[in-house]
């Protein structure tokens, strides 16, 4: 082979070997662009998913205030100092860093006087856990802790306060039905869908008005992305949300009348309801026996709660809105309104009371046994005639006495927002059928219409229907929202719409007749006016009180109690409060509601300015 | 005329391509360790440092043999070859285990891997051999001949075992073979055997824990295909992507990852996070791994410009054979174009999961002094070759050639 040939056949060789190697390439350039271009959301999520860790963030829960500004819920920073482990990682096993981490907790308990309240096997959780968050080793540090921190602390390193914010009730137990309590919300899946890797959980609230305005209490979490390295420990984090801190709130309540009414109930199981009549403002409303919120902040141990919760007065139980009452006589001026509205009667219709009422087997006695002897419709409603009203009940049918109970909002929650709330129990032909298979007998009519009977309600219900009754007819669903506030806005800076709902809006105009306003208004000012009246305990001087007292049974035949219950509404010409009041296990409601009536009413007026002058004025 | 005019322009006659390109691929590996061992400890730190002094040491090489004559390589070819066999040999019984295979002689605190040595020497010996004016290529002799060259460093180098090397090697020396002229078909019969043992050995490693044999069969069956742990637990994570993730597996799966999520354009220099927060493991991020680390920052663009580069350079290294002068120098270049491009596809492969892992540095660009040095001696032999093709200028000619108008005569 000549030497030209010979490169001819080795040029020629090494063409192929060329190809097969530029075929190579080919497939390299291939294989990369089908890697890094046409999967490479693939392979940056299978990235993300190993390095990325999001952490949610709690949002600061608004606060709670009364009608004045005062705060009732609100929050404080809780000092805490906190570990930054991976600023102390150590080369080699992980013993050697946790070594370190143990070092740095004692030279910080130097520092702060106080030795750390976590043990080895924390940091060794914490590290299996959520390595990439700070360890936190004291909680609540004091002023004194911080100060001494403050002065040395640069000396430790990897260490630094963190603040967690602290649900707290500066008014202590004040409105804690109202206000309710809060507890860690369980992880859930958030509005944009994404899971957390660490859920740092807010507060949800369980019951009261933290529950109603949860949605707006409670904020909107912030996520924050965490890198972390391959050993776990993060390297950096950037911000994808900020948390929205909630909205402060502040309620219709006042809390020195809610004050009032918690001294009033104490010792007692029961419940009393504020209103003010002129746009349904609830001013106050309590529950006895009640709890202390701040126990339940942090957080409350399984074992206090369940001492409340198995606690035979049942103090979680919020009887103003959920305690269900046979109404007894308080009941009576919706049967008035019912028969003079329908018709079926006048003022001056007239009835003997012999003591007692019949009708065929049904017995019903009249609270004096003697006779009331022949009364008209106040002189009924002043001596809270049982015998009358079965008559004027059966006189104008039940019918009419259900559609009147209805449109003063029995038979149904009020809305005041509360999930808790019941809604008493208006019964009908069908329940009773459904219930017993028995149809109406009219014995059920006389029953109800002396607040007996199947009828309960709530004294929520029965204060709408005393503020109905002080304001002629306007009925005003109650409510205990005043404002919403912006975060972190001063409610002390804000005006706030004080203002009546019109009628249509939020209350039912009953368009009652001047002569049954008359009537029932005056029924009531006898009832605690009179000397004789059952109300007379609840008078107070200065102001003119309109009122009615009612005695209602339960239990078992043998071992009755009875409710005490006393509606009432004042000043009586133009009336600012209406006032529904409750006691369990109780003598009677002219002499176990009507004092405490009277006391409420007093601090009421001595309150507002009124009654001072007014007790100056008559000497 | 003076020895310092004579250099300089002999340098001008230079491929500058070629030149360029490496020098290209040089700055590019400085750059990118440097990148890939920031997070590291104090000294790693410096690695890029310790790089700049290799390549400066490499390029005087290259210069070096840019301007020695490639044909007195010739004479020591022999020689070298015998010294890197003995060394081969050495090796097996003194040197140092590291990960179950036995590669590195450490000589006075410096560590040498013969396989390197024998893979220089044999480059060179087999084109002296091959290009031999007096060796008939069609013959028995020859086929005979260049199979006991190549083979004998092969087989010392499975016995180590070093398999990296060995997938170099035998493509290497197959494809000088194949060039220099010797019979395809006897090529052909030698790579089918190869290839069909290969398999058979694949599929011992894979196959028994498919069938679900028991544990002592599949352990014999091991046993015959004389495959270490290692070895076989490298074969199953290459042919098993999702196999033992945590472990073996680790490597390959988050440099696929790194080379992925690099994107388009990548996420730009020393943010390739991959690398940043250790997943591609930190030992082999700046050596072997080092193309994960420019294709997560640069991307797709960037490992296209980097493959480009090492396409200029085989293509001037082709076009340098091509241009030879001799059997000789012409097979050199096809030796040396093979071996550049038999490290880049394996190892980008290696990094991208089409290729198993092995040790194998990607040239000029992967952290390590002993193979950019080999590297860019390599292309100074290549670069000899073109110059003393270059026909006969005043002042500058290479006395003992002919030049290429005598050859093509």
């Amino acid at each position: 082979m000549s030497t030209t040939e010979e490169r001819r056949d080795h040029l020629l060789r090494f063409g192929g070997v060329i190809a097969l190697m530029g075929a190579a390439f080919l497939f390299l350039l291939f294989s990369l662009w089908r890697l890094q271009v046409l999967r490479a959301s693939h392979y940056e999520s299978r990235f993300e998913k190993q390095s990325i860790r999001r952490v949610r963030i709690a949002a600061v829960r608004g606060s709670v205030f009364d009608r004045n500004g005062l705060c009732l819920a609100g929050n404080r920073p809780n000092y805490c100092l906190g570990i930054y482990i991976e600023e102390l990682r150590q080369p080699g096993k992980w013993p050697a860093t946790v070594r370190e981490v143990e070092r740095t907790l004692d030279r910080a308990a130097g520092v702060i006087g106080r030795p750390p309240s976590v043990v080895e096997d924390d940091i060794w959780l914490h590290i299996r856990r959520r390595l990439p968050l700070p360890f936190i080793a004291w909680r609540d540090l004091t002023e004194a802790e911080m100060a001494r921190w403050a002065a040395a602390g640069a000396s430790v390193p990897a260490a630094d306060i963190c603040v967690e914010p602290v649900r707290i009730y500066p008014q202590g137990s004040l409105a804690a039905h109202a206000i309710g309590y809060v507890r860690r919300a369980e992880p859930r899946v958030d509005d944009d869908g994404g899971t957390y890797h660490y859920y740092l959980p807010d507060m949800a609230g369980v019951s009261g008005m933290e529950r109603a305005l949860d949605a707006v209490l409670a904020g909107r979490a912030g996520g924050r992305l965490l890198r972390v390295d391959v050993s776990g420990y993060r390297r950096d984090e950037s911000s994808e949300r900020e948390p929205e801190p909630g909205r402060s709130v502040v309620l219709t309540i006042d809390a020195g009348i809610q004050g009032v009414l918690e001294s009033q109930l104490s010792g007692e199981r029961g419940a009393a309801v504020v209103l003010d009549p002129r746009n349904g403002d609830v001013l106050g409303i309590a529950s006895s026996p009640g709890y202390n919120l701040a126990d339940f902040s942090p957080s409350i141990s399984s074992r206090e709660f369940d001492a409340l919760v198995n606690d035979t007065g049942r103090p979680l139980f919020n009887r103003a809105v959920s305690g269900q009452y046979p109404p007894g006589s308080t009941f009576k001026p919706v049967i008035a309104i019912a028969a003079l509205e329908s018709g079926s009667a006048t003022p001056g219709m007239r009835v003997d009371c012999p003591g007692y009422f019949k009708l065929g087997r049904l017995t019903i006695m009249c609270w004096n046994q003697r006779g009331h002897g022949s009364l008209d419709m106040r002189g009924a409603l002043e001596q809270s005639c049982n015998t009358y009203f079965c008559q004027l009940g059966l006189k104008c049918g039940y019918d009419s006495v259900r559609h009147t109970a209805e449109a003063m909002g029995f038979g149904r929650p009020c809305g005041v927002g509360l999930i808790e709330e019941s809604g008493g129990l208006l019964p009908d032909g069908a329940w009773k059928m459904r219930r017993y298979g028995e149809p109406w007998w009219p014995g059920d009519t006389a029953n109800i219409s002396i607040g007996q009977g199947a009828l309960l309600c709530t004294p929520l219900q029965m204060a709408m229907a005393t503020a109905t009754i002080a304001n002629g007819g306007l009925c005003y669903r109650p409510r205990m929202l005043r404002a919403v506030l912006g975060p972190g806005v001063n409610p002390h800076t804000v005006r706030m719409d004080g203002k009546a709902w019109r009628p249509g809006e939020l209350a039912e105009d009953l368009h009652l007749s001047p002569v049954t306003r008359e009537l029932v208004r005056r029924g009531m000012l006898d009832v605690v006016g009179e000397l004789d009246g059952t109300g007379a305990r609840a008078r107070i001087p200065g102001v003119t009180i309109g009122g009615k007292t009612g005695t209602a049974e339960y239990g078992p035949r043998g071992a009755r109690r009875k409710y005490a219950w006393m509606i009432a509404f004042a000043p009586y010409e133009r009336p600012r409060y209406a006032v529904s009041v409750v006691i369990e296990d109780a003598l009677s409601g002219g002499r176990t509601a009507a004092p405490r009536v009277a006391r409420i009413m007093e601090a009421l007026f001595s309150m507002d300015g009124t009654v001072a002058g007014a007790v100056g004025r008559e000497g | 005329m003076n020895l310092f005019r004579k250099m300089a322009l002999r340098l001008a006659a230079m491929d500058w391509l070629l030149t360029v390109g490496m020098l290209c691929l040089v700055a590019t590996g400085i750059a990118f360790v440097y990148s890939a061992s920031q997070t590291g400890d104090e000294a790693s730190r410096a690695l890029h440092h310790r790089q700049i002094v290799w390549a400066a040491v490499g390029l005087v090489a290259y210069t070096g043999m840019a301007l020695a004559n490639y044909r007195d390589l010739e004479r020591i070819a022999p020689f070298a070859y015998a010294v890197a066999v003995v060394l081969l040999v050495v090796v097996l019984f003194a040197g140092a285990r590291i990960y179950g295979a036995q590669r590195w002689l450490f000589i006075g605190g410096l560590g040498i891997q013969p396989s390197e040595a024998a893979k220089f020497a044999t480059l060179v010996f087999l084109a002296s051999v091959l290009g031999h004016p007096s060796l008939e290529v069609r013959s028995s002799l020859a086929i005979a001949v260049s199979l006991a060259i190549a083979g004998l460093p092969i087989l010392l180098i499975l016995k180590q075992p070093d398999l990296g090397t060995a997938m170099v090697f035998v493509p290497m020396a197959m494809g000088m073979m194949f060039v220099a002229g010797i019979r395809a078909r006897v090529l052909a019969v030698f790579g089918a055997a190869g290839a069909v043992l290969v398999s058979l050995m694949i599929a011992a490693v894979v196959l028994p824990g498919k069938l679900d044999l028991d544990a002592e069969t599949q352990e014999r069956i091991w046993q015959v295909t004389g495959l270490s742990d290692y070895q076989r637990t490298r074969i199953r994570v290459f042919l098993q992507p999702e196999y033992d993730p945590l472990g073996a597996g680790w490597s390959r799966r988050q440099s696929e990852i790194a080379v992925g999520s690099g994107g388009t354009w990548g996420k730009g220099f020393r943010k390739g996070t991959q690398n940043i927060l250790g997943f591609v493991p930190r030992s082999v991020a700046h050596t072997d791994f080092i193309f994960s680390v420019i294709a997560e920052e640069k991307g797709f663009f960037g490992a296209v410009c980097l493959l480009g580069l090492y396409g200029l350079v085989v293509w001037r290294t082709a076009a340098a054979a091509y241009r030879a002068s001799d059997t000789f120098g012409r097979l050199l270049c096809v030796g040396v174009a093979l071996v550049l491009f038999l490290h880049v596809f394996i190892n980008v492969g290696m990094t991208i999961g089409t290729m198993p892992v092995t040790g194998l540095p990607l040239p000029l660009v992967s952290y390590g002094g002993s193979f950019a040095v080999v590297a860019m001696t390599l292309l100074g032999i290549v670069q000899s070759v073109h110059m003393r093709s270059l026909p006969r200028r005043e002042g500058v000619f290479f006395r003992d050639l002919p030049t290429r108008a005598d050859v093509l005569k």
